[in-house]
């Protein structure tokens, strides 16, 4: 079970002289930096196994089992976020995710942590705009209590007004400490604003206070029977388990919660943007100047997504990319820089973020952006930029699912939002199979003069100097 | 296949009522044992301490230098630590910074320095099939580092900017306070301010490093899908000549004593929460009753069910999330307490913040309570026990700090028997009664007559200054 075990009984490896002999038998070289050296192969990933199956009951299940560890990671995701929310109820799904805490017909108001902590494990959800997910990590032998807990919240998770009021108040807290009393805070509020306007995109997860205040608890208990129903949900475990008796513990809890009515999913349309928009959001508590160049994109699931992942890649990511040279660098204009494709469901945006240095205008920050932009458009990327971007690419890609919690969470994302959980092990290759003259195309054909949204944080004037001193 | 499905279902449904019982809480399976993963260690004849923990789960490899220097070593010129590990892989002797950028990022792996008071980290990561580039990267950066003059100006002025930035930065303000107000000019205590980052000069990083930076005041350790008997060498070969050398004594101020309650409160005009540390004076890390004293802070201010959560969160409403925690460093350390609350509450949640250090102290917890914890501490450990990386984290704590070579060996244990009377009795001995610093960061004109009924209030304004009355 434990797999470190093995190697206690191994003896340490302390004296010099073995160690001195192994080192003179070692006669290769340091690689050098060869600029025509061919490229190292590709990277093998160890193949993360699954297997993935449907309840009758419509809860889509996935199960890679792996003994490295005595953990295991349960995950479950609804496909609800706040993109299903109404324009006057912004702010719901987040806020039931704080009271899917609460508890159930058979569990106690307030316990739900009191007993993963108490069976040593931990736990936390978060919500986005297109899913809620829900993850505990317990130790193995743990795992009955992780499923109970989950299939009681989905059959019949209790909401009632203690809970509502005290939830209420942590969610403006919640609010205040994360956006209001912070620097730039509003940045991600406004740009969806400004972005998504028009569509279920344009508000974000947090939310506006006022309408959790104004819900009535019915709203909520229509919420949970609306979107909480295993025909909405993805259960990924990943970690150290029997996968017979796993299947059997998820039948058994998950089983016999009834399927509910198919989601109605909001339907998103971004009409082609005609002009350019600048936006300045003035606040007294902005440091520094800080601009954002942001254009429509495309949905996550779209064949264009990895040419803008590798074009923001090559724009700012490493201290060899484009906007950091430029920027940071060179015209030391800017504090950092972020070119960051920001892709959802249904719709995305790519979006260029600079704080600028003391002392920078915002029309200086402006300028180094659009120059830059433009520089892409007209001449694309070179033979190295691409490799370059591809070798990150594949270095976070076989860094990036170290823990059964990771495994598991990206298991059910590729599942929900891509309909194929094996992307896991292959989506390297769709960056791979990306042409080095797509990046020019999609540079082009999404960051256009007439489609970019402009948004200005000035940082107030310093006061004006005495007249005489 | 629609027959099958309908019978499938049925035959769930039925199994589901007979295997289990959803009133009650699912009893677990035995658990399993949480031993610390066994690694290979090895000293180099110049002194050098290499620790290998071998990890198959991905086909990559860290390398995590630590130097014992640090904000502690600075002297009388700080900053000098923070600016050595900034600018080690901005230029070399082999490379500028240019060309350290480009040759990192073409192969995507990251070299990067850190400084911390006890350490400055030089960590290294990257695929296994780049192990010998990445070695000579790092080693470039570790050894061999010019911190060039043009690239030295560029972070004194980037990080000018950044000090402007961190003005209206809540919880950066209330660390820096609580760091001058606990230590004094105990280095410690230390933060920059542009007067600071305009004195340091070159010569001063090249001093520090070549001071500091010695094999027999380093360890080295090594994660990932390697085999210690094929890495070694590669580490003798590419670290065996760099000379050891005498290690300066420190000299350093006392740290002062704090005596009765003071309250620090940063008048930051305009924040709509306030930002409340509530700190006192604590051991150093290698006290001897760490593994129990975790049981008692988690007790008071751990995860979702520690009494400050509880409380603050849970029953009032006040704040997101409040916690507490010792903060030990190699030579001393601090108790803190820390919520964010909306103005209007902010002296009743300091007040219940002292009134919860002091409830722990007077009455025993109860053994329900306490056996929450234990598991909570323990499994949750078992859990950390899956990152390698943490792994080797506390593999070098051991060299760094001084504690025992078996200290994470009887780790658990001495959690898990932690008892209730033991709690109170380490609470006694750790937390505050009286002499407590506040540190609370917001808006004085609503928040500090209700302080003051708590105690003596000292207004700063945000720079740090204090402001007279």
């Amino acid at each position: 079970m434990n797999a470190t075990h093995s190697r206690l009984s191994q003896p340490p490896f302390m004296k010099l002289a073995p160690f001195a002999a192994l080192c003179a038998a070692l006669v290769l070289p340091l690689a050098t930096y060869a600029a025509d050296s061919a490229a190292p192969a590709r990277v093998t990933l160890k193949p993360i196994k699954f297997v993935e199956y449907d309840l009758p009951n419509g809860l889509h299940v996935i199960l890679h089992e792996n003994h490295t560890a005595p953990v295991t990671s349960t995950y479950l995701l609804y496909h609800v976020g706040a993109k299903n929310e109404r324009p006057d109820r912004t702010g719901f799904a987040h806020f039931f995710e704080h009271l899917m805490f609460e508890g159930s017909d058979n569990i106690p108001r307030g316990t739900i942590d009191k007993l993963i902590s108490g069976a040593g494990g931990n736990l936390n959800a978060s919500t986005s705009f297109d899913q809620t997910d829900y993850f505990f990590n317990v130790p193995e032998n743990e795992l009955k209590l992780a499923l109970w807990i989950e299939s009681e919240r989905m059959l019949h998770s209790k909401i009632d007004e203690t809970g509502v009021e005290t939830q209420r108040k942590v969610v403006k807290e919640e609010k205040r400490m994360r956006y209001d009393n912070q620097p730039y805070g509003s940045l991600f509020e406004q740009l969806a604003k400004l972005v998504f306007a028009g569509t279920p995109y344009s508000w974000v997860p947090i939310g506006s206070v006022q309408y959790i205040d104004q819900a009535t608890i019915e709203e909520f208990r229509d919420f949970y029977k609306t979107y909480y129903l295993p025909n909405n949900a993805t259960l990924a475990i990943a970690g150290d388990f029997d996968l017979e008796a796993t299947k059997k513990l998820v039948a058994d809890y998950f089983g016999d919660i009834p399927r509910g009515p198919d989601i109605k999913r909001p339907t998103v349309e971004m009409p082609p943007q005609t002009a350019p928009v600048t936006t300045d959001v003035k606040e007294a508590k902005t440091p520094l100047n800080a601009s954002m160049h942001a254009w429509h994109a495309v949905p996550e699931t779209h064949p264009d997504a990895y040419a803008l992942e590798l074009l923001g890649s090559i724009l700012s990511s490493g201290r060899s990319s484009r906007l950091y040279k430029r920027m940071v660098e060179k015209e030391q204009a800017a504090l950092n820089v972020e070119a960051f494709p920001f892709l959802l469901e249904n719709a995305g945006l790519l979006g260029v973020f600079a704080t600028g240095q003391q002392g920078v205008s915002l029309e200086q920050l402006d300028k180094l952006i659009d120059e830059e932009v433009e520089k892409v458009k007209a001449e694309g990327v070179t033979e190295e930029e691409f490799r370059k971007a591809l070798n990150q690419e594949e270095a976070q890609f076989a860094s990036g699912f170290g823990t059964m919690s990771t495994r598991a969470r990206n298991l059910a994302r590729y599942h929900t939002f891509y309909g194929d959980t094996n992307l896991i092990n292959t989506e390297l290759d769709r960056y791979f199979a990306v042409k080095r003259e797509d990046l020019q195309r999609v540079a082009k054909q999404y960051l256009t003069k007439e489609g970019v949204n402009i948004l200005r944080y000035p940082a107030p004037e310093a006061p004006a100097a005495p007249a005489t001193k | 296949m629609k027959t099958l499905s309908l019978a499938l279902l049925a035959a769930l449904s039925t199994t589901a009522f007979a295997a289990i019982d959803r009133t009650k809480k699912p009893d677990p399976d035995p658990a399993p044992a949480a031993s610390f993963p066994d690694y290979r260690t090895e000293t180099l004849p110049n002194g050098l301490k290499v620790f290998v923990i071998e990890d198959d789960r991905k086909p990559t490899v860290n390398f995590r230098f630590i130097i014992r220097s640090g904000t502690a070593t600075d002297g009388a010129k700080t900053g000098t630590a923070q600016f050595v590990a900034g600018l080690l892989n901005r230029g070399t002797e082999k490379r500028d910074a240019a060309t350290f950028a480009v040759e990192t990022d073409s192969i995507g792996v990251r070299v990067e320095g850190a400084a911390g008071p006890d350490g400055i980290s030089v960590a290294a990561s990257g695929l296994t099939k780049y192990t010998d580039q990445l070695l000579d990267l790092l080693s470039d950066a570790l050894l061999h580092p010019t911190f060039p003059e043009d690239q030295f100006v560029r972070l004194q002025r980037q990080t000018l900017s950044a000090l402007n930035a961190e003005k209206q930065q809540p919880e950066s303000l209330a660390n820096k306070l609580s760091g001058k107000v606990m230590y004094g000019s105990f280095p410690y205590g230390d933060y920059l301010t542009p007067e600071a980052v305009k004195a340091l000069k070159r010569e001063d990083l090249a001093a520090f490093h070549h001071t500091y930076f010695l094999p027999n005041n380093a360890s080295l350790a090594i994660v990932g899908d390697v085999k210690a008997a094929e890495i070694l060498p590669l580490i003798q070969k590419t670290f065996g000549g760099w000379t050891k050398g005498e290690i300066p004594a420190l000299k350093l101020p006392e740290i002062p004593q704090i005596h009765g309650l003071t309250i620090h409160l940063v008048d930051r005009p305009g924040s709509v929460q306030s930002n409340i540390i509530v700190c006192a004076t604590g051991p150093a890390r290698n006290f001897p009753d760490l593994p129990e004293v975790n049981v008692l802070t988690s007790t008071l201010g751990g995860g979702f069910s520690g009494r400050l959560f509880q409380n603050l969160r849970e029953k009032h409403g006040w704040t997101y999330g409040s916690s507490c925690a010792f903060d030990y460093k190699k030579l001393a350390g601090t108790f803190e307490a820390q919520a964010e609350t909306r103005n209007e509450v902010t002296a009743p949640a300091v007040s219940e913040i002292l009134k919860e250090i002091a409830r722990i102290r007077d009455e025993a917890a109860t053994d329900k309570e306490i056996s929450l914890q234990r598991q909570y501490n323990v499994g949750n450990y078992l859990l950390s026990l899956e990152n390698s990386g943490r792994t080797a984290q506390r593999v070098q704590d051991i060299d760094l700090y001084g504690l025992p070579t078996d200290f994470y060996k009887t780790y658990a244990r001495r959690m898990s028997e932690t008892t209730p009377a033991k709690v109170q009795e380490l609470a006694k001995k750790y937390l505050p009664t009286s002499d407590i610093a506040v540190i609370v960061v917001g808006e004085a004109k609503e928040i500090q007559p209700e302080l003051e009924k708590i105690g003596k209030v000292v207004v700063y304004d945000q720079d740090l200054k204090p402001v007279a009355k």
